[in-house]
């Protein structure tokens, strides 16, 4: 009796300590925004989805799988969004998305990074990208600033007229 | 003749401004994208009604320093210009919360043409040459 006791009490302790270090899992809210900008051109992509589990106090179990349609380019003129998602830079019939799948994401001194694979036009590869993270009652914002280099993921011809490194602009408020 | 002239561009461009609000109307309608934010309807007036009055001050000092082949000239700038200011519709950059840009010169780009079109369907009623007639039935 008194051994089945101490079971049952160290399996409410474990699943208790278990239940807390569970990461959340954030619900991508309305109004996210992710923007692009270079010489030449600059835009946004509308339609961001995937999954964002995040914890301050759980990073080794946080993790982000998300991807952005490449058809939800908006540049502000047609002719633009036609040429980018054409063959010759994004291909977006092709490779219709942009995925980011972390694998670690670690504390710094001014937030967190999140390193993984980044696919972008059938090309993956490891990045790190730094974001923060600001709670807000119940939800929160991902916020991130990065560069990409678009020769790294065959994006257009080098050079040009459109600038090569891509300052990339993330904001993804979450709820839980 | 300049007041003639004056008042010829301002009618025709009232007129082609109240044409363009017609077709933004038709257009949105038809279309389902509203572009009201970006081409506002009072900017509209005022483009279309200042175009008027440059293609006025154009016609009269056209005629005044090449008389005769004046307004054979006037017409042909007028409408080359005209023809010319599309790309500006082609090239223009839309705030990003705009939906479909890429339709955004089927708008635009006939409205291009309205102040030219107003004009040369109102010119006969605010400048008549009867010199080519005089001549044939003097």
């Amino acid at each position: 009796m008194k051994k089945a006791f101490f079971t049952i009490v160290t399996l409410f302790i474990l699943t208790a300590v278990f239940a807390f270090s569970l990461p959340i899992s954030w619900k991508i809210a309305d109004k996210y925004s992710i923007s692009f900008s270079t010489s030449g051109v600059s835009g946004i992509f509308k339609t961001f989805t995937g999954s964002l589990v995040f914890d301050e106090q759980s990073l080794p179990a946080s993790k982000f799988d998300v991807s952005i349609d490449v058809n939800s380019i908006n540049t502000g003129n047609g002719m633009q969004n036609k040429h980018a998602k054409s063959a010759e830079w994004f291909d977006a019939p092709k490779y219709p998305s942009i995925k980011f799948t972390s694998k670690r994401i670690v504390k710094t001194a001014t937030g967190y990074a999140a390193t993984g694979d980044l696919q972008v036009h059938g090309i993956t590869k490891e990045v790190t990208l730094p974001f923060t993270f600001k709670r807000n009652g119940s939800g929160g914002v991902f916020e991130g600033f990065f560069n990409i280099n678009r020769n790294d993921f065959k994006i257009g011809a080098p050079g040009g007229e459109v600038g090569e490194v891509i300052k990339v602009l993330v904001s993804v408020p979450v709820v839980k | 003749m300049f007041k003639k002239s004056l008042l010829l561009g301002a009618v025709s461009g009232i007129l082609a401004g109240v044409a363009s609000l017609i077709y933004q109307k038709v257009y949105a309608k038809s279309l389902g994208v509203d572009f009201a934010t970006v081409a506002k309807p009072l900017s509209i007036i005022i483009v279309s009604f200042l175009s008027g009055i440059i293609a006025a001050v154009g016609f009269w000092l056209l005629n005044k320093w090449l008389k005769n082949k004046g307004e054979i000239v006037f017409n042909l700038l007028f409408t080359i210009l005209s023809f010319a200011s599309i790309a500006a519709a082609f090239a223009a950059k839309l705030p990003f919360d705009v939906d479909m840009p890429e339709l955004f010169p089927g708008l635009v780009v006939p409205m291009h043409f309205f102040p030219a079109l107003a004009w040369f369907t109102l010119k006969p009623l605010f400048i008549k040459n009867y010199e080519p007639y005089k001549k044939v039935f003097p």
